[in-house]
């Protein structure tokens, strides 16, 4: 049988059809992160340093405070070290101990260290990404997590409503996406409260949870107001539900957060959720809103902007690029749905261009990609930087709107998003350059396990 | 509307409706080679020729449609009058070919469960975007088919992707009958077996029913033939016995072959082993139903299986076949274990390539992803560079009969070239200029619809439908000197982002 598991070898030294300009030779350390890295001894010294000519930190090396089993260690030695923080290490070692990332060290040119390869906690890979994570996984998609008593739902947790045991989350997982902002489906207008939480680990939020209350989620379009209109007739009764329309939609949303203004002065007017909304106009928690049209996309900015919503973003916004102007006088974020090669994305028949996520990065727009838990590999995260790279992003920026860009939108950056000391180890090991279809995932790394072994790729 | 560049026939000259048409194709913008000249000369700085070694520096020459030398420049004589596409910052490639496709057509299914006497020809629409996304991704020729919804499907063709009219389009009509082994909507997997069988058993009822009636000394094939207009003219005037290798029916040499009806023709054709026969299996549990079905009637050595996904696990009975596939669907199949629930992910291509069975990649998968992005997936899940190229070019130029015609560059091979800005499995290579037949069919300066679908800017003949920005509510004035502006904005940067109007 041949199956991924039994995939041809990984080349370290794969010669890959790009150019690898802009890589920076990090010759300079410091010295506090590797006696950090250090601070376990099945670590060689030399081969954490390299050619790097700092071997006098050896000293540092330390008896391990308290025995940690094996598998919390790692050592992996990458070409190629995409850090998402700073200009890439050609040659790196990334060293996780505990679940977090202790030291990122450039370890550049000779490699006179080969045979510390057998060491069972080293790990050597062509290219290493932070953790993907998508803001837009549409893995929470049975219908008892659509809240049916009310169409401005948000005092609800989409917590509330997690199936871990949906083979999604692993999928999501294997295919390098570390973290997700799970949200409700979108048949509300407003669903209620995003969490960001990891796609492995043991199967209850608390493993999890890495942010609860990260976004509030609403709907523009079709979607909130689908199969609320009667069969036959037209919806006149209170058996049916409402909105029917966009306009329906958008009345919604207004009254709610009109009502939360009421209320902020008038407590006989209070009501629940009403909090909720107040701490969203006080940008503390974030807005992520489904709009994939122009008409949708330009709802939501309006709204944006009639409520002085700090914090917002439009979710699978095919059509942002139309916009560019609304986009920066607002400041609203973009979160793109998987790219199509006729334009053609999403129910509705949004046009994506190849060259959207480019004019982003041009016009200062923060973005981030989403595969929107597709299943066909060819759709899924790892696949959009590359496609957008098409469009002529550069890959940086495109490495980014996979990594760091999401992080910051859902304010998980403090943990997430990107290789630097003290973040999750949360890593994604690459056959070759990251992203590209020439190029796949071959190992993960969630907190600081190694879920996916790229040594057992070959 | 099309606006590809040059490409004509010069049979179209002799006749006037299509010189119209070729008029108006040559005013939406051809500049390039002379259409008249019979010769081109195509330089690039690296020949991927997918028959031996690549050519760095290489040059090659078509003549009369097809490839007379192929070479590194300096080394090789080059016509001194002919025009020269290319340059050495190109990089030549026989172009991808796609080895089934039902898109590009009206419809692409009719509803009669047994059809061979239908054609393809009648449902293809020449100005489907299909043949231009074609170009765009560097396809040079695609094999036609009916979809699925079957038991036994109308005549396919194989095209190249460009024409205005289905007959320019035309490689090879009459060309391949698909078939389904994989029950047609409506249709239990059972039922499908069965009709498939009948259809098969009824052709042969029929037949012993003609000859029958002929040695009683009936003429009733002959009325029939005479009711439906048939002629009786060169080999129709004769009768053949029957050829094949599966079951026979004596004395059919005794019916002239345009006395047998013509909505059953192209299946005893099948049977005989004169026709390609394109089988859908979606299912692993079809593969058996197909290849008996193949074997019984004769036409096994003609078959190429359409597999979905899932179909991997048959690979060993295809292998023993021996029949060629084409993987149509999913490069990865996903399967639940149904203990654990654990996900299991198998990469098809792979375990075929590991049985020896030849297959092709098609982008006619759920992902509408095209034949250069397929095989750079298929690379980079752990097939070689070689034999996932050989997998969009080679292979499928066999399978469709083409086999060192198209799908790579040497001599003799029509002159089919696609000539990339970089490698064709990059992602940021594009197809610069594609020639067909010593023809220059698409340059990438001239075609419109690129620059619609990536930088958003809409092709030239939608822009008389912009209207008023709607949030402005109709103040006309500042939405015109909003429009006033955005146009310029657009001339000067040449980028897209402007259009408010949907």
């Amino acid at each position: 049988m041949f199956s991924f598991k039994s995939a041809t070898a990984v080349s370290p030294n794969r010669v890959l059809n790009h150019s690898t300009s802009g890589m920076a030779h990090i010759g300079v350390l410091s010295l506090a992160a590797i006696a950090g890295s250090l601070s376990y001894h099945s670590i060689p010294a030399k081969l954490a340093l390299g050619a790097s000519g700092l071997d006098a930190s050896t000293s540092a090396v330390a008896e391990p405070a308290a025995a940690t089993p094996a598998a919390q260690k790692w050592l992996i030695r990458a070409d190629e070290v995409h850090t998402a923080a700073g200009a890439p290490l050609r040659g790196g070692v990334i060293s996780v101990v505990n679940g977090k990332i202790a030291a990122v060290v450039g370890a550049p040119g000779g490699d006179d260290s080969k045979s510390d390869s057998d060491d069972e906690n080293t790990i050597e890979v062509f290219a290493v990404t932070p953790g993907m994570i998508d803001l837009g996984a549409r893995l929470v998609t049975h219908p008892d997590a659509v809240e049916q008593s009310t169409e401005a739902a948000v005092w609800m947790r989409v917590s509330d409503s997690l199936d871990f045991f949906h083979t999604g989350w692993d999928r999501e997982l294997r295919s390098g996406v570390t973290a997700v902002l799970a949200s409700p489906p979108d048949n509300d207008v407003m669903g209620g409260l995003s969490c960001v939480v990891k796609t492995g680990g043991a199967p209850e939020l608390e493993a999890r949870l890495v942010k609860q209350d990260a976004a509030l989620r609403g709907s523009m379009g079709t979607q909130p107001s689908m199969g609320n209109t009667p069969a036959s007739g037209t919806p006149q009764n209170f058996y049916v539900r409402r909105p029917a329309t966009r306009m329906g939609v958008e009345w919604i949303f207004r009254k709610s957060f009109y009502d939360a203004i009421a209320a902020q002065s008038d407590p006989e007017r209070d009501f629940e959720g009403a909090d909720v909304l107040q701490a969203v106009m006080r940008g503390e928690i974030p807005m992520s809103v489904q709009a994939w049209l122009t008409q949708d996309i330009r709802t939501a900015i309006f709204l944006k902007e009639e409520f002085k919503i700090p914090h917002m973003w439009v979710d699978a916004a095919a059509e942002a690029w139309k916009e560019p102007d609304l986009l920066v006088r607002s400041k609203i974020g973009v979160v793109f749905p998987p790219f199509s090669f006729n334009g053609r994305v999403g129910r509705e028949g949004g046009f994506l261009t190849f060259g959207a996520a480019k004019e982003m990065h041009e016009l200062g727009v923060n973005f981030a990609f989403s595969g929107h838990g597709t299943r066909d590999v060819a759709g899924r995260l790892a696949q959009q930087p590359a496609l957008a790279m098409r469009g002529g992003l550069n890959f940086q920026a495109a490495l980014r709107a996979a990594t760091i860009n999401p992080a910051r939108m859902a304010g998980v950056d403090d943990r997430l998003g990107s290789i630097e000391v003290g973040k999750d180890a949360d890593l994604v090991l690459w056959s070759g350059r990251p992203f590209l279809p020439t190029s796949r995932v071959v190992g993960v790394i969630l907190n600081g396990e190694l879920v996916l072994d790229p040594r057992k790729d070959s | 509307m099309r606006t590809l560049g040059i490409y004509k026939f010069s049979r179209l000259a002799a006749q006037s409706v299509c010189a119209v048409l070729a008029l108006s194709w040559t005013a939406l913008g051809a500049t390039a080679a002379s259409p008249a000249s019979e010769k081109l000369v195509v330089e690039a700085g690296r020949v991927i020729t997918m028959a031996g070694e690549d050519i760095e520096d290489g040059v090659i020459v078509i003549q009369d449609g097809r490839i007379a030398a192929i070479g590194k420049r300096g080394e090789l004589e080059t016509p001194w009058d002919a025009p020269v596409v290319g340059g050495p910052e190109f990089v030549a490639f026989p172009g991808f070919v796609e080895a089934l496709s039902s898109r590009g057509m009206d419809r692409p299914n009719e509803s009669v469960d047994v059809a061979p006497f239908l054609n393809i020809r009648d449902s293809i629409d020449p100005v489907n975007f299909y043949f231009e996304d074609c170009l765009r991704n560097g396809i040079v020729a695609v094999n036609l088919q009916q979809g699925s919804q079957c038991v036994i499907a109308g005549q396919g063709m194989v095209v190249r992707p460009i024409g205005m009219t289905v007959e320019e389009m035309m490689m090879r009509g009459h060309f391949g009958l698909a078939i389904s082994a994989s029950p047609k909507r409506g249709k239990s997997r059972a039922t499908q077996a069965q009709a498939l069988r009948e259809a098969f058993s009824e052709l042969r009822e029929y037949l012993e029913e003609i000859v029958q009636d002929k040695r009683d000394g009936g003429d009733k094939a002959r009325r029939e033939a005479l009711y439906q207009g048939r002629e009786y003219e060169g080999e129709k005037a004769k009768g053949r016995e029957m050829g094949g290798t599966a079951w026979r029916v004596d004395g059919l040499e005794l019916i002239p072959r345009a006395e047998i009806d013509e909505k059953r023709e192209p299946l005893l054709e099948l049977v005989e082993g004169r026709w390609n026969a394109f089988v859908y299996c979606s299912r692993p549990e079809e593969v058996h139903l197909a290849l008996d079905v193949a074997r019984d009637n004769g036409f096994l050595a003609r078959t190429t299986l359409v597999l979905g996904s899932s179909c991997w696990k048959a690979a060993d009975v295809i292998a023993e076949a021996g029949v060629p596939v084409v993987l149509s669907s999913s490069m990865v199949h996903i399967e639940s274990d149904p203990y654990t629930g654990e996900e299991i992910e198998t990469f098809v291509p792979g375990v075929f390539h590991e049985k020896g069975v030849r297959f092709a990649l098609a982008s006619s998968n759920s992902t509408s992803r095209s034949l250069w992005y397929q095989a750079a997936l298929a690379q980079g899940l752990g097939l070689s560079r070689q034999v996932a190229l050989e997998a969009v070019t080679t292979i499928p130029a066999e399978i469709i009969g083409f086999g060192n015609k198209v799908g790579s560059l040497e001599v003799g091979a029509l002159g089919n070239v696609a000539l990339f800005s970089g490698d064709p499995l990059s992602v940021n290579s594009y197809v610069e200029h594609v020639v067909l037949e010593g023809r220059v069919a698409y340059n990438r300066g001239d075609d419109k619809r690129f620059i619609h679908l990536y930088e958003g800017v809409e092709p030239a003949m939608a822009e008389p439908m912009t209207v008023v920005d709607d949030e402005e509510d109709g103040d006309d004035e500042k939405s015109s000197a909003k429009d006033k502006k955005s146009k310029t904005d657009k001339d000067s940067t040449s980028k897209g982002g402007e259009d408010e109007d949907e």
